[in-house]
């Protein structure tokens, strides 16, 4: 039995196809890489799998038992499991950066306040952070918004954490910063599906790759067999695109 | 022209307007924040309602908002009590004003509710949050912050326009201005103290709304 299965999913925008008959399996400790050309669903995979968009078709399996998304209880339930990153942050702009990573794990799963609070500290300060507990959002950077995001998905100690292209909104210098915290994740054995155009990165920490165009994933394997001897035409176009930069 | 202006007369009145001056401000406040829950519901229903409900909100909606708050008023001093619910005037100015500005704390409201960011939204719905915890601890802040000047400009117009109940026979700053004229036909003296009073309390308020926005809702922003 695999521990995260995605088991033939289309989802829809409107009348537009943008998810077709993907499927995709997911080891515990895993760091799946998404990549492919713009447009080509990535992001709707991972919104498909916190329930933001609902996957019209197929299922996905946590540990064998198909998610429910139309079943608030059984969504909730996958969803304490998951945890996202966007790519625009979204952090909650009226409240600092302590209590932007504390209010999940407080106010919705009432957890007490105290080890909460002590917990977020540790994480921040991992994340490089731990000055700006009373910042708000506006007052932090890019890359420093963009990993207090990081540090409130982790707060709720997910079991499967989702990176939607958390380093193409930042500048060079910033991208380091977040890059190294995601490999520390990495190391740390977490599992990961990551969205990311930094194939460098992505060869990395990677233990496999699925490469995605027009809504299908055409390629799944080896991160470097994927990235170096892909087997079709598409994807060797897109790596001789992205890797001549 | 031979009024002479005489203070010495109504100084003795001062206690008593200031009396009325704190009843203005006592049913100001209580209709804002009444009519703030109104227009909590009422925009929570017309953003997230289903078709009766949105309908039902602005059919009430426009009625408050098209027809004049005195109308308002009288309709619930004097029809309400035929059909058995008798109120004394104090009691119909409050409910009246708290109706009032339901509906347009309603329309405001709203217009905050579609001003919130959709990420931000959509981060609280994969962090847990259910309807009621989004409103609480994103959507409500985010109006706060960016409803406060005309949230604050309502709160001020709606205690000058408690003036009004003084047509109701509620003695409260315009009330009491009323008697202490009947009283000493001193009308310049006692309507300048006031016109005065009501700067007074329409200052202090000012101030004090702009301490609580900054406090709360990291409101930026001058007093004048
Ligand atoms: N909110 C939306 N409304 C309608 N269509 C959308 C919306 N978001 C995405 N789409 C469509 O869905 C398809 C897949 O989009 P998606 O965002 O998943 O692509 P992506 O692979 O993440 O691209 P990128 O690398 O640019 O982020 C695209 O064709 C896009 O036009
Ligand atoms: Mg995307």
């Amino acid at each position: 039995m695999k521990y995260l299965s995605i088991d033939q999913c289309d989802a829809f925008y409107g009348d537009q196809k943008v998810l077709e008959c993907v499927s995709l399996d997911v080891d515990k400790g895993d760091v799946v890489s998404l990549i492919g050309p713009s447009g080509s669903g990535k992001s709707t995979l991972l919104r498909v799998l916190v329930g933001l968009n609902q996957p019209t078709s197929g299922r996905i399996l946590l540990e064998g038992e198909a998610i429910d998304y139309k079943n608030r209880r059984s969504l909730k339930k996958a969803r304490e499991r998951f945890a996202i990153v966007f790519q625009q942050y979204n952090l909650f702009q009226n409240m600092t950066v302590l209590k932007n990573v504390t209010v999940a794990p407080v106010k919705i799963q009432g957890r007490p306040k105290k080890e909460v609070e002590a917990e977020a500290v540790l994480l921040l300060e991992k994340v490089g952070l731990g000055e700006k507990l009373k910042s708000y959002p506006d007052e932090l950077s890019g890359g420093q918004q963009q990993r207090v995001a990081i540090a409130r998905s982790l707060a709720l100690k997910p079991e499967i954490l989702l990176l939607d292209e958390v380093t193409s909104a930042l500048d060079p210098e910033l991208v380091t910063e977040v890059l190294d915290t995601i490999r520390l994740l990495a190391k740390e054995g977490r599992t990961m599906i990551i969205v990311s155009h930094e194939m460098g990165f992505v060869l990395e920490v990677s233990s496999k790759i699925a490469f995605m165009d027009a809504g299908r994933i055409i390629e799944v394997g080896e991160p470097r067999k994927i990235l170096e001897q892909p087997d079709t035409d598409r994807a060797r176009e897109f790596m001789g695109k992205i890797l001549r930069h | 022209m031979n009024y002479t202006i005489h203070f010495s007369q109504v100084v003795e009145y001062i206690p008593y307007l200031i009396g009325g001056a704190w009843i203005s401000l006592q049913v100001a406040f209580l209709a804002f924040c009444g009519g703030m829950v109104i227009g909590l519901f009422g925009a929570m229903a017309k953003t997230f309602g289903g078709r009766m409900t949105r309908m039902v909100v602005d059919a009430y909606v426009s009625f408050i908002t098209n027809t004049p708050q005195l109308v308002q008023i009288y309709f619930l001093y004097f029809a309400l009590p035929e059909v058995g619910i008798l109120m004394n005037s104090y009691q119909a100015v409050l409910l009246g004003m708290t109706l009032n500005a339901g509906g347009y704390l309603t329309e405001i409201q709203r217009a905050g509710f579609l001003s919130v960011r959709q990420s931000e939204l959509e981060a609280a719905e994969t962090l847990g949050m259910n309807l009621m915890q989004k409103v609480r601890y994103v959507i409500l802040p985010h109006i706060m912050k960016v409803l406060f000047p005309s949230l604050s400009n309502l709160y001020i117009l709606m205690t000058l326009g408690t003036s009004m109940a003084a047509i109701f026979g509620l003695e409260e700053l315009t009330g009491r201005a009323l008697n202490i004229n009947a009283e000493t036909f001193r009308s310049i003296e006692v309507f300048s103290l006031t016109a005065l009073l009501y700067i007074v309390v329409t200052v202090v308020a000012s101030l004090l709304l702009l301490a609580v926005g900054r406090v709360f809702f990291r409101v930026k922003g001058k007093v004048f």
